[in-house]
């Protein structure tokens, strides 16, 4: 697992140039825009890279040596989530700091006790964009799963437009609404959390299943 | 040990059937035309692709559940596959740190010095050779029981060749219990270096034999039309029509020494082997 997370950091360092575009572009939106967009901005692109370390893999037939190596399949795949979830994280934190820094410069004071909730919620909200691109990618390769994200993406928009205009004005709407907004943001943040890692359980098995049935 | 047993595998019209056993302490050849299934067998043994039937083990247990442990015994180089060309030399060592409890860092870094490869150049500017000989270095970079190289010198000038071979046998040396499954296109690598040959054509093994017999009592019989009616074919495993009569295949070359002293007879090799034993009648 070890010499797995070591290869996935030096292959995200060999994109040195691409990080640094979008590092200078998280400094540049961090201490000038208002706020918290940095911290989702940089997550999900974070968890976009790591996850394209499956890519480098497949690359020139990679994936027939890599599977020569001392780990299992089930490994290769939980080290995937778990790269991902890091990179995430850390990208989340630098965020934050960045967030915190541009507020300072900005002479804003941070809420902390009412914004960490939602701050926080990102966090495994925007993980979620890894579990439905892992499996993707390991079943389908990289060009292909990109063409599938799109599909899925798709047909979601279309749905949430749908239910949109069918309950728009509507008193189920508004009802939800409010029933919503009374609830408290632990328990939001909390039930986001499990549904996410119900999602993530899933995603993961689902990654096994595809790693265990591919032929290299 | 690996054991192949009644390994099946169909990729439409397809069909490789094979049996064969790597012993501990042996170098195994494997030869074949292209397509003959010589990848398609190494694949099943490492378990990249799943058998359609019979069973693929490595000190008895199925390739497909090996655990990271196990597969540390393994050094593996196949031809059109290694580490991501994006990293470099110096990357590779400190995964390969991580990777392996066994990892030979300073012999690693002393063969790449020897050997020419540059610790900060990205592979994917590296030559054709450079890279086999990385690839070569890496499976033995930890001390492994059983190498596993798929064309491991294709591609190679003679000098490069040459320098992989020549560390192939030092690895050999340094314990008797080591055993090398390879295969290539180059006869003259495994003639030098193979204990045995597997010779596989359309999906089947056709002929196996120790190296040393090959050499000693595999030979090529040049006949004319009349000698080849009167000779004795009992002895002939594969004939071709030639521009002067016949070329003959036998196993039993001291047979006919002694009994046809007007042929000419010559010595058998491996790339005798494959021409008469695949593309004969």
């Amino acid at each position: 697992m070890l010499g797995l997370i070591e290869k996935d950091i030096r292959l995200t360092l060999a994109r040195k140039q691409t990080l640094l575009i979008f590092l200078v572009l998280a400094l540049v939106m961090g201490l000038s825009m208002d706020g918290s967009f940095v911290i989702g901005y940089l997550t999900m692109l974070a968890t976009i890279v790591a996850v394209g370390t499956i890519s480098y893999d497949e690359f020139d037939n990679g994936f027939a040596f890599l599977m020569t190596l001392p780990f299992d399949r089930k490994t290769y795949v939980k080290e995937k989530y778990l790269f991902s979830f890091l990179s995430a994280a850390g990208a989340w934190c630098f965020g934050v700091v960045l967030y915190c820094l541009g507020s300072a410069i900005r002479h804003q004071t941070v809420m902390f006790a009412d914004e960490l909730p939602i701050l926080l919620a990102l966090l495994p909200v925007l993980f979620l964009l890894a579990t439905v691109m892992i499996p993707l990618q390991l079943k389908y390769g990289s060009e292909k799963s990109r063409i599938v994200l799109f599909i899925i993406f798709g047909i979601i928009a279309v749905l949430i437009y749908g239910i949109n205009k069918i309950f728009d004005g509507s008193d189920i709407m508004s009802g939800a609404v409010k029933t919503l907004d009374g609830i408290s943001p632990i328990v939001v943040l909390v039930s986001i959390v499990a549904v996410c890692l119900l999602f993530t359980c899933a995603s993961y098995l689902c990654s096994v299943r595809i790693m265990d049935k591919k032929e290299i | 040990m690996v054991k192949v047993d009644n390994l099946v595998k169909n990729y439409g019209d397809f069909h490789l059937n094979i049996s064969m056993e790597i012993p501990d302490g042996t170098v195994t050849g494997i030869v074949g035309k292209n397509g003959a299934g010589k990848s398609t067998t190494i694949k099943a043994i490492l378990g990249l692709i799943k058998p359609d039937g019979g069973h693929v083990t490595i000190n008895g247990k199925e390739t497909s559940k090996l655990t990271g442990a196990e597969k540390a015994s393994l050094g593996v180089a196949l031809s059109d596959s290694g580490f991501s060309s994006y990293l470099y030399v110096k990357d590779i060592i400190c995964i390969l740190r991580k990777m392996y409890k066994t990892f030979d860092e300073e012999f690693f870094r002393n063969r790449c010095i020897s050997q020419g490869l540059p610790f900060d150049k990205k592979i994917k500017d590296f030559s054709t050779g450079m890279r086999a000989k990385l690839r070569v270095l890496v499976a033995l970079s930890h001390k492994a029981d059983l190498l596993i190289m798929d064309e491991p010198t294709a591609g190679l000038d003679i000098e490069a060749r040459n320098d992989i071979l020549d560390m192939l046998r030092q690895y050999l040396s340094e314990n008797d219990d080591r055993s090398i499954l390879l295969t290539s296109h180059i006869s003259s690598d495994l003639e030098s270096l193979c204990d045995n040959i597997y010779l596989i054509h359309d999906g089947r093994i056709i002929l196996h034999e120790d190296t040393d017999i090959i050499l000693s009592d595999y030979a090529i019989l040049k006949v004319n039309e009349e000698t080849y009616e009167v000779l004795d074919k009992s002895h002939i495993l594969s004939t071709k029509k030639e521009n002067f009569g016949y070329a003959c295949f036998t196993s039993e070359k001291q047979f006919y020494v002694d009994n046809y002293p007007g042929i000419v007879i010559e010595n058998g090799k491996i790339d005798d082997l494959i021409l008469m034993m695949t593309g004969g009648k």
